[in-house]
């Protein structure tokens, strides 16, 4: 399949350039931006590119759109599928598909694959699992931090990659560490204890 | 006893079979149950394991998108798939079967393609000519005698009923030593579940067909889905293993199961068509809003003695929803005709506990405003009209839980652009069960125990409380146990709507979890000196009798090589209806801007024997922080000319965050000692909205008849009051 730029405008990019990446600032965005913008000068936007994910820890080959998210790289193309990442608005505005991008959260959804390749990706499987989970995953366990789960993995995320930058945190940055990602059932107070929770542990 | 229900005081009764067998017991004398124990299904969720609907991804599956009509109200006249049928990856397009679309968002047609990239495409690429007709969106143009018509030849006002003696109410209020009369709005909110309304219809052209669903009702949808795809119900296996949210929104094949049925079955291929967060906040239901007029007459004792009320649901193209007036209370001679006024908007559907938060919000602003008329204490007034006496201690102790004893009597009475203020409001529901559930509760040879059951848990706690009654019957602990829910092939279970599943399922679980402990009593009196088997004390992982004990392994290397297994049905004596909920608010209004802090929220709420503690209270705070958002932040924009939604997306419409939360204080009513289980999750909601409106007028003094109580409307109505107080 082959498409001139003209027909096929991502858009995605222009947006991203617009706003930045909630969670990770300006200046990726504008890395990302320079970035797309010299493979899109190599002509290398049409069609399916193949390209290499790094995800929790291993290199992931996967044929995409220029254009795919890579949160529908890892949902809809990586073979075993990468699902803890929920898509729940597409848009970065909920949080729901917060991974780690060199450790920094990231939305997902306003990532494009193409540009997380050089970049070390960590979703919410790669940080425990039901089994040994780490300190935030088993601390939202013990306090019912969740309910129907689809926010979890945001939430899981988010909390676990500010806790090594702030690993003694108040309930005040707790809310605003956080307060990009939503809930619908009701769960925020929860969260919050148990993130100061998970950084007792982790302090300790 | 008489019990108030649905806003309706009535005599229940519920025929109990005497030999029905052993009750719950005590609420005090449980190992697990009325405890706090963590969700099983807790670690899953947490490692992001858990597998949804819309994780779902089968070989050869395609993605399917919705158009969508971009007019409040057309026809389409021709329909030009040709150049999105030529987008290679596009496998499908089917035209949905509305001829005449009476919303923006109605669905036009859908596709199917290798990618949801790709679907979108095609999307963009089909042309779509419209007849565009008239619409009204909004409720006062509606009602209008010469306001375009939302259905033809039928009026959009409908009149729904009249109750009362509108003479002899009219006669009470000249006895009334003081009169409020008001307009109370509450707004169209959207359910905003995280998993988006979706299903994954697994058809390949053979005899049979599974669908994966998000869903609250598991064996809501095979019915339908089979004659869709041209099978067999029994064809048809419906799969929930776990599901992200629906808050009374999600039940039924629907649109969107319809449209995916129908693209599977074109191609032989697997589905997945799941809503965007655009299709859910234009297509996928939302509250219904409410319009009430109402007038209320009071004695200066604080005995109201008369209501008129006029109340009109907003449901859109729907009936609405809206409890009737005056709810809980007491007043006196009551007169109220209800009205369902239609717009053009997509139907309101069921939303957690569907019309009590828009009848409470409104009945409660008027509560408040008559206690302040005749200068009685507000929740000394509500306990002189309240028809249940269960509110009184509610109402003391969440008083004393929040301090009413600080909140200044005067509204606004406090010094500095900071204001704060409390308010309170009360709230009922049913929560009783019915006859739907059957349970296997199977124990194994190798010790193992499993309980299956076809039922879905939304978030609500269902799988650990299944797994913790046959627990604790059993005498094990909650990881001994194993469950199989979210299968319509497993035994049947009720839709999870009204609060129903808790006091439908439980009791069917410990029927089976008794009847499986009995049939391992019989096996193992023999190596228990031949014991009773009524006498055998299951405990602590122990069997034993008269002073001789077996472990659970010992016990269970007794049983046949198939194991054992029991059938659990349900029992009206294990469950009860009707709950008592009490919320109280302090908020801090800045009166220079306009802006409401939330401070503190206590609810109370009785639920007769808590089957979780933990997260029996984790729902009681997702009710106070729901509320939150319909009182202060939530609400659909309708554009009147373009007939649209301003605000489908979480960057416009408001949902309640993380640096807006409160203090929130969720207690469990332990005074309630009805041994049996009812449901709750649903009274919990109920009143918040009015606690925060009463709130925000005890701290400026403005009362906000209009819902949400946003910066604007707090501003205007100071600049009103300044005005009077400057004349």
């Amino acid at each position: 399949m082959t498409k001139s730029r003209e027909d096929h405008n991502p858009g995605r990019r222009k947006f991203l350039k617009g706003v930045g990446i909630a969670g990770a600032g300006a200046a990726i965005a504008d890395h990302l931006w320079t970035e797309a913008e010299a493979q899109e000068k190599q002509g290398t936007l049409s069609g399916n590119v193949k390209v290499t994910l790094h995800v929790n820890g291993s290199p992931r080959d996967v044929q995409v759109e220029p254009r795919t998210t890579l949160l529908n790289a890892l949902r809809n193309h990586l073979e075993p599928a990468v699902t803890g990442p929920k898509l729940v608005c597409d848009v970065g505005t909920c949080g729901a598909c917060t991974v780690l991008l060199d450790g920094k959260p990231a939305y997902s959804c306003l990532v494009l694959a193409v540009d997380a390749t050089n970049r070390k990706i960590t979703t919410v499987e790669g940080l425990g699992s039901p089994e040994s989970p780490n300190a935030v995953q088993a601390a939202f366990v013990e306090h019912d931090a969740l309910m129907c789960g689809f926010c979890t993995p945001g939430f899981v995320t988010t909390i676990s990659a500010y806790l090594k930058k702030n690993p003694n945190p108040t309930l005040d940055e707790v809310r605003e560490a956080c307060k990009g990602n939503f809930c619908r059932c009701g769960t925020y107070p929860r969260v919050f204890e148990a993130a100061l929770a998970a950084a007792k542990t982790t302090a300790g | 006893m008489p019990r108030v229900v649905n806003g309706v005081e009535q005599m229940v009764e519920i025929e109990v079979d005497a030999d029905a067998g052993p009750g719950w017991g005590p609420n005090d004398k449980h190992t697990l149950l009325n405890h706090r124990y963590t969700r099983v299904d807790g670690p899953l969720k947490a490692a992001g394991v858990a597998r949804y609907t819309y994780d779902q991804r089968l070989p050869g599956m395609l993605y399917a998108r919705v158009l969508r009509c971009p007019h409040a109200h057309a026809r389409v006249t021709s329909l030009d798939t040709d150049a999105a049928s030529k987008i290679p990856g596009v496998k499908a397009i089917i035209q949905a079967p509305l001829t005449e679309l009476r919303f923006a968002g109605a669905p036009v047609a859908a596709v199917s393609a290798t990618t949801p990239e790709i679907a979108g495409d095609a999307l963009r690429a089909i042309k779509v000519q419209y007849e565009v007709l008239p619409h009204v969106v909004h409720a006062p143009a509606a009602i209008r005698p010469d306001a375009p018509k939302v259905v033809a030849e039928e009026n959009n006002l409908q009149e729904k009923g009249k109750n009362g003696d509108q003479q002899k109410a009219e006669a009470a209020f000249a006895t009334a030593d003081a009169i409020v009369e008001g307009e109370y709005i509450s707004q169209r909110v959207h359910h905003a579940c995280l998993e988006t309304h979706g299903m994954v219809v697994d058809y390949r052209g053979g005899d049979t067909a599974t669908i994966y669903a998000s869903t609250q009702g598991t064996f809501t949808i095979a019915a339908d889905a089979a004659k869709e795809l041209g099978l067999t119900e029994s064809a048809v296996t419906v799969s929930v293993e776990h599901m992200g949210g629906g808050f009374g929104s999600k039940f039924g094949l629907g649109l969107e199961g319809l449209l995916a049925c129908r693209l599977s079955k074109q191609t032989k291929s697997p589905v997945k068509l799941m809503f965007t967060r655009y299709d859910e906040f234009v297509m996928a239901g939302n509250r219904s809003g409410s319009w009430q007029k109402l007038k209320a007459g009071v004695k200066k004792d604080g005995t109201i003695v008369a209501l008129n009320a006029r109340q009109y649901r907003l449901g859109g193209l729907g009936p609405g929803s809206q409890a009737g007036q005056p709810y809980i209370y007491r007043m006196g001679d009551t007169y109220r005709e209800v009205y369902a006024l239609h717009t053009n908007e997509d139907s309101s559907i069921a939303m957690r506990a569907p019309g009590h938060p828009q009848a409470s919000f409104a009945v409660e602003s008027l509560m408040d405003e008559l206690a302040y008329k005749i200068k009685m204490d507000p929740v000394e007034f509500r306990k002189k009209n309240l028809r249940d006496d269960v509110y009184y201690r509610q109402l003391d102790r969440a008083a004393k839980e929040i301090g009413w004893s600080r909140r200044n009597p005067i509204a606004g009475g406090n010094a500095g652009p900071l204001k704060r203020g409390m308010g309170c409001a009360v709230g009922t529901w049913g929560g009783g069960g019915n006859n739907q559930c059957k349970v296997d509760v199977t124990i194994s040879r190798d010790g193992s125990v499993v309980v299956a059951v076809g039922t879905q848990d939304l978030g609500t706690g269902t799988r650990t409380y299944t797994r913790a009654i046959v627990a604790e019957e059993l005498g094990l602990g909650i990881n001994d146990v194993k469950e199989r829910i979210g299968n319509s092939k497993l035994g049947a279970a009720n839709p999870s709507g009204g609060s129903t599943t808790a006091p439908s399922l439980s009791p069917s679980v410990k029927d089976a979890a008794i009847k499986a402990r009995m049939m391992m009593a019989e096996r193992v009196a023999p190596l228990l000196g031949n014991a009773k088997p009524e006498e055998i004390v299951f405990a602590g992982g122990k069997v034993s009798a008269g002073g001789q004990s077996l472990s659970w392994k010992q016990a269970t290397a007794s049983l046949p090589a198939a194991g054992i297994t029991s059938h659990g049905e349900w029992r009206a004596d294990l469950q009860a209806r009707g709950v008592h909920g009490v919320c109280f608010a302090e908020v801090e209004v800045d009166v220079e801007t306009g802006h409401v802090k939330p401070i503190k929220m206590v609810h109370i709420q009785d639920g007769g024997l808590p089957l979780n503690r933990l997260t029996m209270e984790s729902q009681i705070n997702g009710g106070m922080i729901q509320s939150l958002g319909m009182a202060l932040w939530e609400g659909r924009v309708m554009d009147a000319q373009l007939g649209m939604m301003l605000n489908p997306g979480f960057g416009d419409y408001k949902l309640p965050g993380c640096l807006e939360m409160p203090e929130l204080v969720p207690l469990i009513d332990d005074d309630d000692k009805r041994e049996a289980v009812i449901g709750i999750a649903e009274g919990c909601i109920i009143p918040a909205v009015g606690a925060l409106v009463n709130a925000v007028f005890n701290a400026c003094g403005v009362r906000v008849r209009e819902l949400p109580v946003t910066p604007d409307k707090i501003l205007m109505g100071l600049s009103k009051a300044t005005q009077i107080t400057q004349i």
